[in-house]
């Protein structure tokens, strides 16, 4: 199987009507959600199946590559 | 700290929740239900259509609070536009109709009005509702209980209870928590919208119009909703088109064989959401824990409708739940809790796995029209007064 790379999803919330239907079908771990019943926008998602993009009834979730910069926090803990 | 302890703990006041709590509550239960919503029901994803034997079975008053509308029959359509009427007051007159002493065949509901409602029963048989409270995780004790997190506006609270009911709906992540396994796969969640609009006519009947050409792998509606309005809605399977849902509605409005009809159309509300048509879960059982309605996968497979399921899976749990607390000696492992699934199967869960079986025969067909021939008839028999289903 290919490894998918991680990516970030950007929500136009403009057209999201909250509905719920991209949580519905992640596979993720519980807890990859945001506080507008969607997927979650802060961290990446390295499953990247895109399943979330498919079911969206407005199709109004994008994605891109997550960058892999480590994070202030990161660094501070060194 | 104030410590909160309790019999059950509900995740979920949907109807679902707020049957287990009522049934529960009643019989003397202590029942806290947690919503994290501000107002139960919203934003709606759901277009209300429930049958009055639903409703009765749970001995839930008919009241106008949540009635939008009441409904007499159904109407089924092929891709053309060729239909299979089925109007109760045509069929069975003397019982069905809007006259003295006859009754309608069902209702299509507010769902805010509507979950209001189910949790002010809730409430007065002695059931606690927490609103603005979201669910988090939980962990079994041990002693037997299991302890729970939620954050109530913004504040961190911990709640000890005996059994944790997940009835939080399609979105569930209860189920997540003790491991088991909720997937739903992508051929099997069709992704919906509907509008409620203006000046569109319906007379009574839920319209349900089947082909691909409209709604590849589910399929198109037009109910009465009140007031005067209606609702246009569809759902599709996301491996049966490159398009969204939106897409598709906007097709089914402008080209297809009601576009006359909704010419005038005029849109007053926006809705949507994920109607699974899948089997229910496997295991809806762990330790300390069990999950109703929409969290168990407990919809129609055929329908997609699963209000009547939320509301009789919750009287199912909330009865088995009610028995085995009366044992003072009663434990909460997962294998204690599993009377709870058999007394579902039993009761509901084997016709849904039937149904679920003619569905899976239905899009096993690969070519187009025979898929299509096949939908329209499975709905079609479904619907008829003498379907063995009338009753899901
Ligand atoms: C577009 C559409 C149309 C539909 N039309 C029909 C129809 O006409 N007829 C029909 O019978 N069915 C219909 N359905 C299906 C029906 O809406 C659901 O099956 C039903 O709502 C399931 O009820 P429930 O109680 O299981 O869950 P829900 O009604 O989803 O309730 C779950 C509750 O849990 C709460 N919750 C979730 N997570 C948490 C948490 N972590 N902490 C606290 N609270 C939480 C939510 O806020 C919500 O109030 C439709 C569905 C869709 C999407
Ligand atoms: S890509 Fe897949 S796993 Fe990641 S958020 Fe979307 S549905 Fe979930
Ligand atoms: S599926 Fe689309 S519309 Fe629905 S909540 Fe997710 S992003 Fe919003």
């Amino acid at each position: 199987m290919s490894k998918k790379k991680p990516v970030i999803f950007d929500i136009g919330w403009n057209a999201c009507i909250n509905c719920g239907a991209c949580v519905a079908i992640c596979p993720q771990e519980a807890g990859f959600i945001s506080p507008f019943d969607t997927i979650a926008v802060d961290r990446p998602c390295d499953i990247a199946c895109l399943l979330c993009e498919d079911i969206c009834p407005v199709r109004t979730i994008t994605h891109r590559e997550a960058v892999m910069v480590p994070t202030a926090a990161a660094l501070l803990a060194l | 700290m104030t410590k909160f302890e309790y019999d059950l703990l509900i995740v979920g006041s949907g109807p679902a929740g707020a049957t287990v709590a009522r049934y529960a509550a009643n019989a003397g239960l202590s029942v806290l239900i947690v919503d994290k919503k501000q107002e139960l029901g919203s934003p709606i994803q759901c277009s209300g259509a429930v049958s009055r034997h639903a409703l009765e079975e749970v001995e839930l008053p008919l009241d106008e609070e949540y009635i939008l509308e009441p409904i007499y029959g159904f109407a089924i359509y092929n891709q053309v536009g060729e239909s299979t009427k089925i109007d109760y007051r045509k069929i069975k007159g003397d019982e069905y109709g809007s006259g003295p002493g006859k009754k309608p065949l069902g209702y299509v509901v507010d769902r805010r009005r509507f979950d209001r409602y189910c949790m002010t029963q809730a409430e007065r048989a002695g059931a606690e509702t927490w609103l603005k409270t979201e669910a988090s995780g939980y962990a079994t004790l041990p002693d037997g209980r299991c302890a729970v997190s939620v954050k109530r506006y913004n504040e961190d609270i911990e709640i000890t209870c005996k059994v944790l009911v997940g009835a939080d709906g399609l979105m569930s992540q209860v189920g997540k928590w003790a491991g088991l396994q909720t997937h739903i796969r992508i051929t099997e969640l069709a992704g919906c919208l509907q509008f409620i609009v203006d000046n569109v006519e319906t007379e009574g009947l839920l319209e349900i119009i089947t082909g691909h050409e409209w709604a590849p792998g589910g399929y198109a509606w037009v109910f009465p909703k009140g007031h005067g309005y209606a609702e246009i809605g569809l759902g599709v399977i996301p491996t049966m088109t490159k398009q969204p849902a939106q897409w598709h509605l906007d097709k089914f409005i402008k080209q297809s064989f009601f576009k006359e009809r909704f010419a005038n159309c005029r849109i007053l509300e926006v809705q949507g959401g994920g109607v699974p048509l899948a089997a229910p879960l496997r295991t809806q059982y762990a330790d300390n824990l069990v999950l109703v309605g929409d969290a168990a996968r407990h919809v129609n497979p055929i329908t997609g409708g699963g209000i009547h399921t939320a509301l009789n899976g919750g009287k199912i749990a909330a009865n088995f739940l009610i028995e085995h607390f009366q044992n003072p000696a009663a434990t909460f492992t997962a294998k204690d809790l599993k009377g709870y699934q058999d007394a579902w199967l039993a009761e509901l869960g084997d016709k849904m796995w039937s149904l679920y079986h003619k569905k899976t025969a239905v899009f096993h067909h690969e070519d187009i029209p025979t898929r299509d021939a096949y939908l329209y008839e499975t709905m079609s028999d479904y619907f008829d007064p003498h379907s063995e289903y009338k009753k899901i």
